[in-house]
């Protein structure tokens, strides 16, 4: 019996469940994108390759509506996640331990840590209150939620910045005369770009993607493209929604590879 | 004290409040809009309900929290267990956890796999794995819906195959919402597994090998207990989400399959029972608080495992 | 365990024969056929990257050879997986399992050969003696220091009770002291145990302190095998003589062979008698080599082997190395023992003459 090699990494059936598993993952995501480009109205049927479903949806004004919206929530959660979030991490990195940095940091990342829809019903009640107290029911709350859960998700690649980032170039600046702000705008912030960056457009699909608080927290009429899918879903669903759900993966998809190559120019 | 070490704990507290400051902005809007609405929340569980939703304004009663588990039964007003909450209740525990196991069966061999690839290979692979992961919740369920329909892609599939004569009902039912899950929550064990097993050093299996040791002991006996941290973190990852479902089991369970989270929606929608509501919510973040303490002890003790 | 150890029966033999391995374009061993025989402490030594490990490798069953055969007590196990061979491993870097007490590190082998509790118990309390660890069988090994560390690993080896054992520069991670004791260790282990050790290093005084034979190589073959002895003083060629100790390089003529030792010319015209390795009948332009301390230097005399002028004394504390510009350009040095003053009695600039007897010198096959 003649080996070129004794693998002492391969356990047997292990590429075998992989490859299932990598099938399992993708079919009903491939499915979903192929039969937006159906033709035919059921979704158990294939008629033929057509955009129309795409054409439908970017013609309903429902969804435009709730695109629109979905895209003003987010844009101004994300900045204002982001900014909220590099203040926050400047100030718990690269420091020695004070009162009250472990409780900060545990709040800093709270939203990861309780269930979505605790949050979501909590925010409900809240929210209803006010809104009855200042009869005010706009966007605001909505921002407001998502800025919140947004946050962590600015602040961890931030933070990850700022603790490998070496130290000596901002004492550098600092001998050179720089005064503290001065030293942050011309080192820190650009060689925090790239963090930043990454953190802005983790907390806009964050914020893109979230149904349960916005689903609890909206008034009415104001469906977000994931509160109006959700709501679309409990009928019968014509291939519009595939095509929705289509443009919504590409984003994702796109998203990902620029993050990915993002990470990949750090190295 | 002389004057320079009083200059540099000036310096320090001066620091110390700088960071404070900066570090408001952040605080004060997750206060607002995360932390603080759970303590109104706790504040609710002890109120009366309203009559069309909402609350009796600083009306208390602890009957938000004995309905959690109790109910009065109509007739004789005595308190019996309340069936259907505390069978909802399990049921989302069960699934979660059969949901972790599921994860861990098919999530393990597939991290691994990744894991033992050459470098380059490897990024690609993690690469496929992270699409579905930041794929939007809705869609994944979506998706996984358009497949387990009566006439989704499994049943058409299997009729075409001629396995089956009539679809087989899985939508709305309990195992609709264990497969959802597993789906949707599979990318969550995967990476942390993943991240595991790709510092393991495989010298150790080498002596496994050397010391007369089969594949599938060299698996249980070095890899898996040096593997341990990343199983833990895997299975919390996925057992939390899962206990705190709404979206999949709104979706795939249908109304009869409801689970933990879409009983907590119940109260505040047709239950009418905002109290009971809160203090369902206020359950189901002790139970994730119990399943984060068992999980970590176990990871702790974890340290040094046995032949 | 009362049993005697010194048993003929334990030590396995191995036989390589005509092994070839490439790594891609990258050939590691080239057509290498060594025999090594039942309970002799055998070492492969070299530089790095001259296949030491890779054969090793091969003996363990984690390569396979491109060409040629593994052979154990006779039988091919060239197919066999490490698994399946009575051969255990020392790790360069000790692969101890840290999840894992000392106790259950050694016992490890047996449990996976289904060995009963109580056989195991008993193995490896004895092993925990055998490598003055007694006592500590539960600490967890992440606990111990490296030359600790490193006799759990031997005795992790040993428990299973092989046929060979391979050691895979074991010592390469100890300080000096350490590894000094530690070369006696492995040296008494081996009498007692009679297992076959395969040892694998780079460093030659340890090759020269511990082995029964040495199989010096170079870029994937063996350039020669032989007795610490013989590797020191009857090198076959250029790349021993130079790896091993410190060697001086003399060219020279033939003038005639009888028997087995041959009669050369120096540059400076004297005529000294030389051995030459047993395959080679050697003739016109040769190069000789000579041992500094086999040399000894003193004024010049008209029988003197070499003359040459002293360039440079080092002084080491037990030794004096002279070096000396040689007549004809050459650097050759004498190593003497230092007497008690200290003083070896020549001074920069002297002229001396060297002279060796007529045992040390030896031809090379180049």
């Amino acid at each position: 019996m003649f080996r070129s090699r004794f693998d002492i990494k391969s356990q047997p059936g292990f590429g075998f469940i992989t490859l299932f598993t990598f099938f399992a993952l993708y079919l009903p995501i491939g499915a979903l994108v192929v039969y937006s480009f159906n033709d035919a109205e059921s979704l158990s049927q294939w008629g033929g390759f057509s955009g129309r479903w795409f054409v439908a949806a970017w013609q309903n004004s429902a969804v435009q509506d709730a695109a629109i919206r979905s895209l003003i929530i987010a844009l101004w959660a994300a900045s204002l996640a982001t900014i909220a979030a590099l203040m926050a991490a400047l100030a718990t990195t690269r420091t020695a331990p004070y009162r009250g940095q472990t409780l900060k940091y545990a709040m800093i990342n709270q939203p990861l840590m309780v269930p979505e829809i605790v949050t979501a019903v909590a925010l409900l009640i809240v929210f209803s209150r006010i809104k009855v107290w200042t009869g005010y029911s706009g966007l605001g709350y909505l921002v407001l939620a998502h800025t919140a859960f947004c946050i962590p998700f600015a602040y961890l690649p931030i933070r990850a910045r700022l603790e490998s980032m070496d130290l000596t170039l901002e004492r550098a600046a600092a001998d050179l005369y720089a005064s503290r702000w001065q030293t942050f705008r011309h080192v820190t912030l650009p060689l925090l770009r790239p963090a930043v960056i990454a953190g802005f457009m983790l907390a806009f699909v964050i914020s893109l993607d979230d149904v349960v608080i916005t689903e609890f927290v909206k008034s009415g009429g104001q469906d977000t493209l994931p509160t109006y899918m959700l709501g679309q879903l409990r009928r019968e669903t014509t291939p519009e929604i595939n095509a929705i759900a289509t443009v919504f993966l590409a984003l994702s998809t796109v998203l990902v590879v620029i993050f990915f190559f993002i990470n990949r120019k750090k190295q | 004290m002389n004057g320079a070490e009083q200059v540099a704990i000036e310096a320090r507290k001066q620091d110390i409040r700088s960071r404070w400051l900066l570090s408001a902005p952040a605080l004060i809007i997750i206060f607002v809009a995360a932390i603080g609405p759970l303590f109104v929340m706790l504040l609710y569980s002890f109120l009366v309900k309203g009559d069309y939703g909402d609350v009796k304004p600083w009306e208390f009663s602890l009957d938000g929290w004995t309905s959690v588990f109790f109910q009065r039964d109509i007739f004789d007003d005595t308190l019996g267990l309340a069936d259907a909450h505390v069978s909802i209740i399990w049921r989302s525990i069960q699934l979660s956890f059969f949901t972790t196991i599921l994860t861990l069966i098919l999530g393990f061999p597939t991290a691994y796999f990744i894991a033992t690839r050459p470098p380059h290979t490897r990024e690609i692979w993690v690469f496929l794995v992270t699409i579905p992961f930041w794929t939007n919740l809705l869609i994944r369920t979506f998706a996984m819906q358009q497949v387990i329909r009566n006439e989704g892609l499994l049943n058409n599939a299997l009729i075409w195959l001629g396995i089956i004569k009539s679809p087989l009902q899985i939508i709305y039912t309990d195992t609709a919402n264990l497969l959802g899950m597993t789906y949707v929550y599979l990318p969550l064990m995967v990476l942390p597994l993943y991240a595991s097993i790709e510092k393991l050093d495989f010298r150790l299996v080498e002596a496994g090998y050397d010391l007369y040791a089969t594949r599938f002991q060299v698996l249980r006996k070095i890899v898996i207990p040096l593997v341990k941290p990343g199983i833990i973190a895997g299975s919390i990852l996925v057992f939390i989400p899962s206990l705190g479902a709404y979206v999949i089991p709104r979706v795939l369970g249908g109304g009869k399959n409801m689970m933990l989270g879409n009983l907590i929606e119940m109260q505040f929608g047709a239950g009418r029972n905002w109290p009971l509501g809160a203090a369902m919510s206020i359950t189901l973040m002790i139970l994730v608080m119990v399943a984060l303490i068992v999980y970590v002890r176990n990871a702790s003790r974890g340290g040094s495992g046995h032949v | 365990m009362t049993e005697s150890r010194t048993t003929a029966a334990h030590g396995g033999a191995i036989g390589l024969h005509g092994i070839k391995k490439w790594f891609g374009n990258f050939q590691a061993v080239d057509n290498v056929t060594l025999d090594i025989r039942p309970n002799e402490f055998f070492t492969l030594l070299g530089p790095s990257g001259c296949g030491k490990t890779t054969l090793l490798r091969m003996i363990a069953g984690f390569e396979m050879p491109t060409e040629g055969q593994v052979l154990l007590d006779g039988a091919d196990i060239s197919g066999l997986l490490p698994n399946q061979r009575p051969v255990n491993t020392v790790f360069q870097n000790y692969a101890l399992f840290p999840h894992l007490t000392v106790a259950e590190n050694i016992g490890f082998g047996l449990k996976m050969l289904g060995r009963s509790k109580a056989e195991i118990t008993s193995v490896v309390n004895d092993m925990l003696k055998l490598v003055h660890l007694d006592g500590r069988g539960h600490n967890p090994v992440t606990q111990l220091s490296g030359g600790q560390q490193q006799r759990v690993a031997l005795a992790r080896a040993l428990a299973p009770r092989p046929k060979v054992l391979l050691l895979d520069e074991p010592l390469s991670a100890l300080d000096l002291k350490l590894r000094k004791s530690m070369q006696i260790e492995l040296k008494r282990l081996q009498l007692e145990t009679g297992i076959t050790f395969v040892f694998v290093t780079h460093d030659q005084e340890e090759a020269l302190t511990m082995s029964d034979r040495i199989a010096v190589m170079s870029a994937g073959t063996v350039r020669q095998v032989g007795s610490p002895w013989d590797i020191y003083d009857r090198p076959a060629e250029r790349f021993v003589a130079d790896f091993i100790g410190e060697t001086n390089f003399l060219s020279a003529d033939v003038v005639s062979v009888a028997d087995n030792r041959a009669r050369v010319r120096l540059s400076s015209g004297a005529e000294i008698s030389a051995s030459f390795p047993a395959d080679v009948t050697p003739s016109g332009s040769v190069t000789v080599v000579v041992r500094p301390e086999h040399a000894r230097a003193g004024a010049p005399t008209d029988t003197s082997a070499l003359r040459g002028v002293v360039h440079d004394i080092v002084y080491l504390g037990t030794d004096t190395h002279v070096h000396v510009h040689l007549d004809d350009g050459t650097a050759f040095m004498v190593r003497q023992q230092n007497a008690r003053s200290g003083h070896c009695g020549f001074s920069k600039g002297d002229t001396v003459g060297i002279d060796f007897s007529d045992d040390v010198a030896q031809i090379l096959r180049d």
